[in-house]
């Protein structure tokens, strides 16, 4: 079996990391694509409202995971390869969609009496996918920064709104110092709105659901808003449901789209409609369901 | 393959799961008995070479011979010398003896050698690698085992599950009974009293150790466990989880056969074997019981359960890992025994595997740090 991670060489990771340290993006990336959600939301403050640029990316992931073997190719070009990943823009329907997503999380927490600000395009990245790809000394040396960006800005708590960065976040004090306190917007929430009618099986995020004890948490919030879900021991269970392929798109993306695959047809086989709680969850099994964010589903006005 | 790969694993999981669901929920002693096997477990770990030591004083005192082997070579040269002239060689299924390679050894030294064990019996024969810790042949179909067991016999008309096992039988009656050396494994080693225990079903395992002259049992070091006590824990633990309990075979074996019924005086051989040899085997694991990370895969009893529960493994299968290490496990055992770190890069964290571990082996962090070195 060909193990395509190695095609990321060392040369390569630097200068990755070299973008990611200076414009702290998940990749080279425009960042008017990560704030462009937010109008008139207060800027910094001490509580955040952080979305990592997930699911502003998340649409685009694919591109950048297609443009990794290229690059490996090109060491030569890197710089102006590079450069070039930052004209890439993600399809109007699915920025859109996720922008809605965003808006419906901060009226959500509005609601529910919930101060925040955002940082705008000083909002750094988290690490996440350095974390997940096993970049531990990248993500320790990275996660030092962030920490200072937070600092400067007087941020003493984070609202989180995807797993991966939740978990990223979290884990901080694994590796350094860190005491600025990290929460989930579907902690937060007591008032939900009104749900979208249907009958839904969710697909769990692999890190709520078993790395960040947050099944219960949503599976409460879509009861309130009178969500109907089936459960499926084989599909659904805490043990038994699978990942949506997503983690290994950038390691070999063939192998991820069978997972997605895989799983959809799993999932079908409990309801057509299905409820993900983050947005790669949805880039992925979107291709073969009929996929709904939870945010998407507890505010369907 | 990937057809097949899919109606192959979707069976699996539908019989599997839902069984050791159900085998945990009747007997819920079993909860109790991994904690105290895993305090054991760990407890040999943490001090290998101590455990070492008094297995093979323990074996020496039943009147057994125990040799500790550094690695894989080391292992071949061991059976080499065991086996000496004898020709006819039954095993039954080691995966130790597979990561050292002896099967193919001793066959190309010219033995007759034969793996009894159903499973492995039909990947010899379709000259395949192991796609499963405990059900090594699960990637075949019943209609591909049905053309497998041509290969011995032609005119087999062989096509149920029941059909295909008869004619496995039939052919290894004879092996067995003409067999001069048997090869095994060990599930569990008791360090206080010497003696292996083996688990099974199929009856392959008791004919393996008790009919041939000479019993050549080959195991990991972290295979001991520190008392009789726990290793029967093991056994019970291991074959709960393997979705297979009770276990319908549990096999002790302390030193060779011997009677004591002619004037008290106790001589060796009686009905079984008139040697019992025990291989304790390094390969890699006494370096990673040191890391503070990667020695929790020394914990695995290879119950084969985490791959059921693994999205990377129900698209992959045997291809994710170094046989005989596939799955989660796998992608573990593939740097344990083979210094592969690679196989970790495909872990999703997915995490279903750390839910469903008897052992609470916290297998998405071990993998996480593989990762890391597979980047060096
Ligand atoms: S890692 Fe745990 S679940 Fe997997 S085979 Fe080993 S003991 Fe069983």
């Amino acid at each position: 079996m060909l193990y395509i991670v190695s095609l990321m060489d060392k040369s390569l990771k630097e200068a990755l990391m070299k973008v990611m340290m200076s414009d702290f993006t998940p990749f080279p990336l425009d960042k008017s694509i990560c704030t462009g959600w937010a109008t008139n939301e207060p800027r910094g403050g001490r509580t955040i409202l952080y979305t990592g640029c997930m699911y502003q990316v998340a649409p685009l992931s694919a591109i950048f995971d297609r443009f990794i073997p290229i690059l490996s190719k090109n060491r030569l070009f890197y710089a102006s390869l590079l450069n070039l990943a930052k004209k890439f823009h993600p399809d109007k329907a699915a920025l859109d969609r996720s922008y809605k997503i965003l808006r419906s999380i901060s009226s959500l927490l509005k609601k529910n009496g919930i101060n925040f600000g955002y940082m705008y395009e000083g909002e750094p990245y988290s690490g996440a996918f350095l974390l997940e790809l096993g970049m531990l000394s990248d993500f320790e040396r990275y996660a030092t920064l962030v920490r200072e960006k937070f600092k400067q800005q007087g941020v003493k708590r984070i609202i989180t709104t995807d797993p991966h960065s939740h978990n990223a976040l979290s884990r901080y004090s694994e590796f350094i110092t860190f005491d600025i306190d990290v929460v989930n917007y579907m902690e937060l929430l007591r008032e939900v709105g009104i749900g979208k009618k249907g009958d839904f099986v969710i697909h769990d995020s692999c890190l709520y659901s078993r790395f960040l004890n947050k099944r219960e948490v949503y599976r409460e919030l879509l009861k309130k808003a009178g969500v109907s879900f089936k459960e499926d021991y084989m599909v659904t269970s805490k043990e038994n449901s699978l990942c949506c392929g997503g983690p290994l798109s950038p390691i070999d993306e063939r192998v991820s789209k069978r997972i997605g695959e895989y799983r959809a047809n799993q999932l079908k086989k409990v309801s057509e409609k299905v409820i993900v709680q983050c947005p790669f969850c949805y880039v992925n099994l979107s291709p073969y369901v009929e996929a709904y964010d939870i945010a998407e589903v507890i505010d369907s006005e | 393959m990937n057809e097949i790969w899919n109606i192959a694993i979707d069976r699996a999981v539908n019989n599997n799961v839902p069984r050791v669901r159900s085998i945990l929920e009747s007997y819920p002693y079993i909860n109790d008995a991994r904690k105290k096997l895993r305090q054991g477990k760990t407890e040999v770990i943490k001090d290998i070479s101590k455990y070492v030591e008094l297995t093979i004083e323990s074996v020496k005192r039943n009147g057994g011979n125990a040799y500790f082997a550094r690695d894989a070579k080391e292992v071949r040269e061991i059976v080499d010398k065991i086996v000496g002239d004898n020709q006819r060689i039954v095993m039954g299924k080691s995966m130790v003896a597979y990561e050292c390679g002896v099967r193919d050894h001793l066959i190309e030294r010219g033995k007759d050698v034969w793996e009894t064990d159903l499973g492995e019996f039909l990947i010899q024969l379709s000259n395949e690698p192991p796609s499963h810790i405990i059900a090594p042949a699960i990637h075949m179909t019943k209609e591909q085992a049905s053309k497998v067991v041509r290969k011995v016999n032609p005119d087999s008309k062989a096509e149920s599950h029941e059909e295909i096992a008869v004619e496995a039988r039939k052919f290894l009656r004879e092996k067995f009974i003409n067999a001069q050396v048997g090869i095994t494994g060990a599930n569990a080693i008791a360090a206080d009293t010497g003696s292996v225990l083996l688990i099974e079903n199929e009856g392959n395992i008791r004919m393996t150790t008790i009919l041939p002259e000479k019993h050549i049992a080959i195991a990991g070091v972290e295979k001991i466990l520190p008392t009789l006590e726990h290793a029967f824990l093991e056994v019970m633990v291991q074959s709960a989880y393997a979705g297979l309990y009770p276990p319908t075979y549990v096999n002790l074996t302390s030193g060779p056969s011997s009677t004591g019924d002619i004037e008290m005086k106790r001589v060796s051989p009686a009905h079984g074997p008139k040697e019992f040899n025990l291989i304790l085997v390094d390969n890699g694991r006494i370096e990673v019981s040191k890391d503070p990370t990667i020695w929790e895969s020394l914990l695995c009893i290879r119950c084969g359960r985490c791959h059921f529960h693994c999205p990377v493994y129900r698209v992959l299968g045997s291809t994710w890992g170094d046989p005989p290490f596939t799955g989660p496990m796998g992608a573990m055992w593939s740097y344990v025994s083979y210094k592969d770190a690679t196989p970790s890069t495909y872990c999703v964290h997915s995490g279903g595997c750390r839910e469903v571990c008897p052992m609470d082996i916290n297998i998405p962090k071990v993998l996480e740090k593989l990762k890391s070195l597979s980047q060096k």
